[in-house]
């Protein structure tokens, strides 16, 4: 567009020089061309519009229109299932090829009638759900329509309930897709397997190695590994909305409320509700229902009639039992009542149990035991319950969730999370089955347990911190020393001259921060016993001070500006013991504190003699070098720009950082001494020093605002040697020469 | 018009006659996203009549009849719920029965027998069992089943090895990396594959040094036969393993020992042989890559391996290598933690592994009150974090962070009263007055009956009657409302300061103990044992239990964990309490305790603080015998040295002392 622009500039330029006859024909001609360029050009870019603002590609049509596909009798049958199938047996990897993004791709087969030889259709085409199901893949990012490029293929085969099924003939419609292939990386969804009389807990169509997302599989039938273990989807999901209920104790301790319960089973319920009276509540169908009252939607208890779902949020724990099926819808309304799931189904396995903690939302009966549910579910303390309840009514204020108290084993919260993420849309159960395929074929991209299984809530207030291991590293490997500098040359050989006196220094790193100035030539740098090396940045920035640079071989980095010259060999040499202590920590020297400023309502810096500390400057401070990989490539929001921008504040930025991902405080090593820092250089011009406390209050407001919460830490203690200022002979000490002015 | 002028002019003109046919052919293709052209089908259609389609479960009305109750077939497919009786269970304790091995013992059968005998689970008879052992001889007969068989039904067949016979009737597996085709999950339980010479007891700690890979370290090492590993270099051209390479694999550095090169990746093939290497990987902190294993994981039931291992398909060498180069620093950094978490935890020692097993078991028959996850997956691991202390996680002193959840702020002072002595009054005071006290128990042990009437204090006194047993001042007594307790002497003597200050620290390391006088061990040469000091030093390892704050967990830890005949020694050498307690926290935690500031009056006013609660002060011979015995007991050294101490921000700083929140501390 922009060269037809510059042509048409052109183009008339030249015209008034020409004949009138000639003038007029070539202006013709020159409108022909640029009014063809501006309609190529619009041609070009306009169906595109349409394209990425709407649906215009998806086709508009009726079901009763799609083709028909006539299933000769004696089409192929593909082989049962596989029972000693596994990914890496039956699983086609090579078609997942790598991709930077480690998703699966998935292909959906249009959308086919199938008719036997008498042209009897095969089922009904698909129900409301696995179009739905099938949508939701398509609108997904796995979906593709590029049958070459697919990984996993998924039939529009509808075998969601095998009841209404010809098992034969859809077992035929498989066979002959087009990349069948045995069945190899085909995905099948059923959520209601088998039939009367025995029920089979999968799917009874031949499948050969397809993979089985199925709802109701009991350990003989499912495939560890390779199948997927899938809900019930209960269509009252979307019908009713529940709303997440308040914590506080709930009528009724233990409820019941499926309708169709073996005989037996319910005996042992009602003899549980005779004996609990208040407590329970057993609940069956109703029998007297006027006309046009949903069946579905009602209880009955003797002639008591009561909602369903929402009586469900009545109960502390409600029964899952099995029905001739061991799946069931129930499980999810229960969830979706925040009730705790009381699963009594001998070998079933629950929903995608391959990844979420079943342990943590729901309690386990054995069948046979029945009838002692109640002590059983008695013997959860009290203690647990309660604070399961605490954890609905979390506060999302961002200033205060540090402080609230997070329980675990929370089943209330987390049976509510589980429905919310995995249960309650097709969608939710659709893109739950494809990522668990997706973990297995690219596991180091997989998903984390607390991924799956952490409520939101918890998500936020946790604190995983990288350096968990408890470990101190040898003192063997010592630290690198990273000096910043610009140009004050003559500092700097100072602090290399004192720092290279410290036993544990292992290597020397000067940042060359002066962009119109080279460093001084090789010669006149002080010799000193380890290697020095210097690095020249392209940018006078104060993150560079920050940044891991390949030379620094050490964990310990030690940040020291380039007029730090009053620490001593043995305050730096304890610096790095009390490091190796605490690895996890910035332990640094000068020691800052972060106060609530009452009357302003904001956050507040200090550098006042104070009993408490919550940062400490890094113009010289111990930290393990990963904290500079997190700086440089992991620092939330704008910060790191927002600090090069203003030449200020990365210390506290780094603070923030560490005590964030941390959860814990800094340690102050040494007592206080007067430094060469930008306070204490600014002491005598008062109205300097004032602005420069204003500034440093904004960047921890700034900071805290990015980061959402305040994540330092206050502490009253400092760390000194053992035996410092102690009446012991001086000559016996390990680290004499400390807190001299 | 000049010659010039047109030329350009023709020029302007065939070029935009160029451009137009340009634009009109080729940019449709390159705006166009590859892939079919628009107006086919893209993606799932919308269907006009979406809205008219039936549920899938519309034609399924309710069952009528009732549902069939079809049992499960027994035996070949046992799951836990159907195999096991867990009413034989009393109070859901498991207690294990070892039934003597038929035939000659073997060293293995010796060792497993060793370990039960001091874990909480073992019977004495096999009447209180409601688990039995059985462990099969090497041969394939598996030798004659032992009696009170009863179809295997609430047995165990442990092997350290892979199992003889793994099939015998309704009796659980637990045998070294089985076959993923024979294991029943939930049931069977996979045990590591052990080197022969693997510690009965303690065991090697982690050979990690740090915590991220050493700049330059080997990317990967491949696993070959017997333990050996073979160094790569992971160039995209050259495949490091399998049949699918066709290139030449490289140059390959064939490192000779059995040690374990250092890699930060080591890749072990899916054949059940090559199980043995995954511990050698786990022991140096190499990140195991496990290639389409054919054997269950070990433990795989409660470890998450994800957070320790990768777990990929053997079929694509180049896409795991990538995705191993490509790795995030923060990944790998928390792998490595992680294999080394689970070494020291799980796997270092037979003892740990069969009491990994037992702790498996138990968690089923505990149902819902079994450890978390969390509890399993994050140091320091169940087998030192008991759920009978609590459900709650944040009532340990271990998951805070995770919880985000933050210690208590206020602690109950135990003051152990062996005699009776004049301090005691004023101690009470001294701890009463500091304002996060929130309770003082006195555990009277001594010969005389304690007194009738008691100071007045702002907070709640009680008295409890020990048993005059050295241990009992670690014992988890219900009248401890806090999880903070200020263990004291009645002969201790601290200011309100102090006990101020130590408990503010303690906030911040709610994990360690938080003491005044410490203890430093060391190796003597002379005696070729563990030995240690009580003088002042530089460094330290122990503190005094005397006067120290430590989270209640670590009395049910000391009284429900620790091996019955170390808890004996202890009663009989009061001192060796101190010791003991000392070791218990430092295998938990891995690291020193805390010391904080002791003023110097006190230290001359009671020369005898490191005493311990007897009441005859312990010649020292005996307590350094104690000290090498508790070694032994641990089979490890535990204790790890400090060299800092924590104070008060402006301790002693040239400041006003009106500045100073904990003044008292500054007296000289």
């Amino acid at each position: 567009m922009c060269a037809s622009v510059k042509y048409n500039i052109r183009g008339p330029a030249l015209i008034p020089r020409m004949k009138t006859k000639h003038r007029f024909y070539y202006v013709t001609l020159f409108s022909i061309v640029l009014l063809g360029l501006i309609a190529t050009g619009v041609f070009q870019f306009w169906p595109h519009s349409i394209e990425s603002s709407g649906d215009g590609g998806v086709e508009k049509r009726s079901i009763k229109e799609v083709p028909v596909v006539r299933l000769p009798a004696a089409s192929p049958i593909p082989e049962r299932g596989d029972l000693s199938c596994r990914m890496h047996t039956c699983f086609d990897v090579y078609r997942c090829g790598f991709n930077p993004k480690n998703k699966i791709k998935v292909y959906i087969y249009p959308l086919k009638k199938y008719v036997d030889d008498a042209g009897v259709p095969v089922s009904s085409t698909i129900s409301r759900e696995y179009n739905e199901l099938l949508a939701a893949i398509s609108d997904s990012d796995y979906y593709t329509d590029d049958i070459s490029r697919a990984c996993l293929f998924v039939p529009s085969i509808d075998v969601l309930n095998q009841s209404p099924l010809r098992i034969k003939e859809t077992a035929q419609a498989l066979a002959q897709l087009s990349r069948w292939d045995r069945g190899t990386n085909h995905l099948l969804f059923n959520m209601l397997p088998g039939g009367p009389p025995d029920y089979n807990t999968a799917l009874d169509v031949p499948r050969d190695r397809a993979l089985l997302a199925g709802g109701g599989f009991s350990t003989w039938t499912y495939r560890q590994g390779y199948d997927v273990s899938i809900p019930v989807f209960s269509p009252l999901s979307t019908e009713v909305a529940l709303p997440e209920k308040a914590p506080g104790p709930r009528r009724y301790f233990l409820l019941s409320s499926q309708m169709a319960i073996h005989p037996e089973y319910r005996e042992d319920l009602e003899a549980l509700q005779a004996k609990h009276r208040e407590s329970v509540l057993v609940l069956d169908k109703c029998t007297n229902l006027s006309e046009g009252v949903l069946s579905v939607r009602k209880r009955c208890h003797q002639h008591q009639v009561f909602d369903y779902p929402q009586v469900l949020q009545e109960a502390t724990f409600c029964v899952v039992l099995r029905g001739a099926r061991l799946g069931q819808a129930v499980l999810s309304d229960v969830l979706q009542a925040g009730c705790v799931p009381v699963v009594i189904a001998d070998s079933y396995i629950l929903p995608f149990s391959e990844v979420l903690d079943w342990k943590r939302a729901s309690v386990v009966v054995p069948e046979e035991k029945m009838s002692d549910m109640y002590s059983i579910l008695q013997n959860i303390p009290q203690r647990q319950i309660e604070e399961m309840q605490r954890q609905i009514c979390f506060s999302s204020n961002l200033q205060e969730k540090r402080t609230f108290d997070v329980a675990t084993g929370i089943i209330f919260g987390i049976a509510r999370w589980f429905w919310e993420a995995y249960f309650q849309s097709i969608k939710a159960i659709a893109l739950a089955t494809l990522q668990i395929i997706n973990d297995r074929i690219y596991p180091y991209a997989a998903i984390s347990y607390e991924e799956w299984n952490d409520p939101p809530t918890v998500k936020w207030t946790s604190v995983s911190n990288p350096l968990f291991l408890p470990l101190i590293p040898p003192q063997s490997q010592g630290f690198t020393a990273i000096v910043l500098t610009y140009d004050r040359v003559e500092s700097l050989f100072r602090v290399i001259t004192e720092v290279s006196k410290v036993p544990s220094l292992s290597k020397l790193l000067v940042v060359w921060n002066n962009q119109n100035k080279n460093p001084p030539e090789e010669s006149l740098w002080p010799k000193i016993r380890v290697p020095l090396k210097v690095v020249r940045t392209a940018e006078n920035k104060l993150s560079n001070r920050f940044f891991p640079y390949d030379e620094i071989e050490t964990e310990a980095v030690l940040a020291i500006d380039d007029d730090i010259i009053m620490l001593t060999s043995d305050e730096l040499q304890f610096g790095y013991e009390v490091w190796r202590e605490f690895p996890d920590r910035l332990v640094g020297y000068p020691g800052r504190l972060h106060l609530w400023d009452h009357e302003m309502n904001k956050w507040k810096y200090e550098s006042e003699w104070t009993n408490e500390v919550s940062m400490v400057l890094t113009g010289a401070a111990f930290y393990h070098k990963y904290f500079n990989y997190l700086y440089t490539y992991k620092m939330p929001g704008d910060i790191k720009n927002w600090v090069d921008a203003h030449m200020n504040c990365e210390d506290i930025a780094m603070n923030f950082l560490v005590a964030n991902v941390t959860g814990k405080a800094v340690i102050k090593v040494t007592p206080r001494k007067k430094f060469k820092c930008p306070e204490c250089t600014a002491i005598d011009g008062l109205s300097l020093d004032q602005t420069h406390m204003v500034e440093r209050s904004e960047c921890i407001n700034k900071f805290a605002s990015v980061f959402g919460t305040m994540p330092l830490k206050v502490v009253e203690h400092r760390a000194d040697p053992v035996l410092y200022k102690d009446d012991f002979p001086e000559k016996l000490k390990s680290f004499p020469n400390i807190g001299s002015l | 018009m000049p010659l010039w002028r047109r030329k350009s002019f023709w020029l302007a003109l065939s070029v935009s006659w160029l451009l137009l046919i340009l634009l009109g052919v080729f940019p449709l293709r390159l705006a166009v996203p590859p892939g079919p052209l628009p107006g086919c089908s893209q993606g799932w259609p919308r269907w006009l009549d979406a809205a008219f389609l039936q549920s899938f479960s519309q034609s399924e009305t309710l069952p009528k009849d009732a549902p069939q109750l079809s049992q499960a077939p027994r035996g070949s497919s046992c799951t836990w719920g159907a195999c096991f009786d867990t009413s034989k269970c009393k109070g859901n304790a498991l207690k294990i029965f070892a039934h003597s091995p038929a035939g000659t013992t073997t060293e293995a059968h010796r060792r497993i027998l060793d370990s039960l005998e001091g874990s909480r689970y073992y019977a004495l008879s096999p009447t209180e069992a409601c688990l039995h052992l059985f462990l099969p001889s090497q041969d394939h007969t598996c030798g004659p089943l032992p009696p009170y068989w009863n179809g295997g039904r609430n047995h165990l067949v442990l092997s350290l090895y892979p199992a003889p016979c793994t099939r015998l009737g309704q009796a659980m597996v637990a045998e070294a990396s089985p076959s993923l085709d024979i294991f029943r999950p939930g049931f069977d339980v996979a045990l590591p594959y052990l080197p022969e010479a693997h510690p009965l007891q303690g065991g090697a700690p982690g050979q990690l040094q740090q915590h991220s890979p050493q700049p330059g370290a080997t990317l990967l090492a491949v696993a070959e036969e017997k333990g050996r590993w073979r160094i790569t270099d992971t160039h995209a051209s050259t495949c490091p393993w399998g049949k699918h390479c066709e290139q030449d694999p490289g140059l390959h550095q064939t490192h000779p020992g059995e040690t374990l090169p250092n890699a930060t990746f080591c890749l072990i093939p899916g054949h059940r042989s090559a199980a043995s290497s995954l511990l050698q990987a786990l022991q140096a902190g190499c990140i195991p890559v496990l290639l389409s294993p054919r054997w269950e994981l070990p433990f795989s039931e409660v470890i998450d391996w994800t957070k320790a291992a990768i777990i990929a398909d053997e079929r694509l060498p180049l896409q795991v290598l990538t995705a191993l180069r490509d790795m995030l620093p923060s990944k790998i950094l928390s792998l490595r933690q992680q294999t080394q978490f689970l070494w020291t935890a799980y796997f270092s020692s037979v003892e740990k592994v069969i009491h990994t097993t037992l702790e498996i078991i138990q968690d089923r028959i505990w149902g819902t009150s079994a450890h978390p996850s969390l509890m399993w997956n994050s140091p320091p691991g169940a087998l030192l974090a008991l759920p009978t202390f609590s459900t709650s996680l944040k009532d340990f002193p271990f998951y805070h962070l995770q919880q985000g959840s933050s210690p208590e702020s206020s602690f109950s002072a135990l003051i152990w009263v062996g005699v009776s002595s004049e301090p005691l009054l004023k101690l009470i005071q001294v701890v009463a007055g500091s304002r996060y006290c929130a309770q003082i128990l006195i555990l009277w042990s001594s010969e005389k009956p304690p007194p009738d009437r008691w100071p007045e204090t702002t907070v709640p006194l009680t008295v409890i009657e020990g048993r005059r047993k050295a241990s009992d001042r670690f014992f988890p007594y219900g009248d401890i409302s806090t999880n903070v307790i200020l263990s004291l002497d009645a002969h201790s003597t601290l200011s309100t300061s102090e006990v101020d200050f130590a408990f503010v620290v303690w906030q911040s390391f709610p994990e360690r103990m938080v003491g005044f006088l410490t203890q430093n061990h060391f190796w003597d040469e002379a005696r070729g044992a563990w030995g240690y000091s009580t003088e002042m030093a530089n460094e330290f390892s122990m503190v005094l239990t005397t006067a120290v704050f430590y989270h209640r967990y670590y009395h049910t830890l000391f009284t429900h964990s620790l091996p019955k005949a170390l808890r004996t020694m202890a009663d009989d050498t009061p001192t060796c309490v101190d010791i003991l307690m000392n070791f218990l926290v430092a295998t938990v935690t891995k690291l020193p305790p805390i010391k904080v500031p002791y003023g110097r009056q006190h230290q001359e006013a009671v020369p005898l603080a490191a005493e311990g609660p007897g009441p005859v002060p312990e010649p020292q011979p005996l307590a350094q015998d104690c000290f090498s015995r508790v070694a032994a007991g641990f089979g490890h050294m535990p204790l790890v040295s400090s060299r800092v101490r924590l104070e008060p921000v402006l301790f002693k700083d040239p400041v006003s002392v009106q500045r100073k929140k904990y003044r008292s501390l500054e007296k000289p």
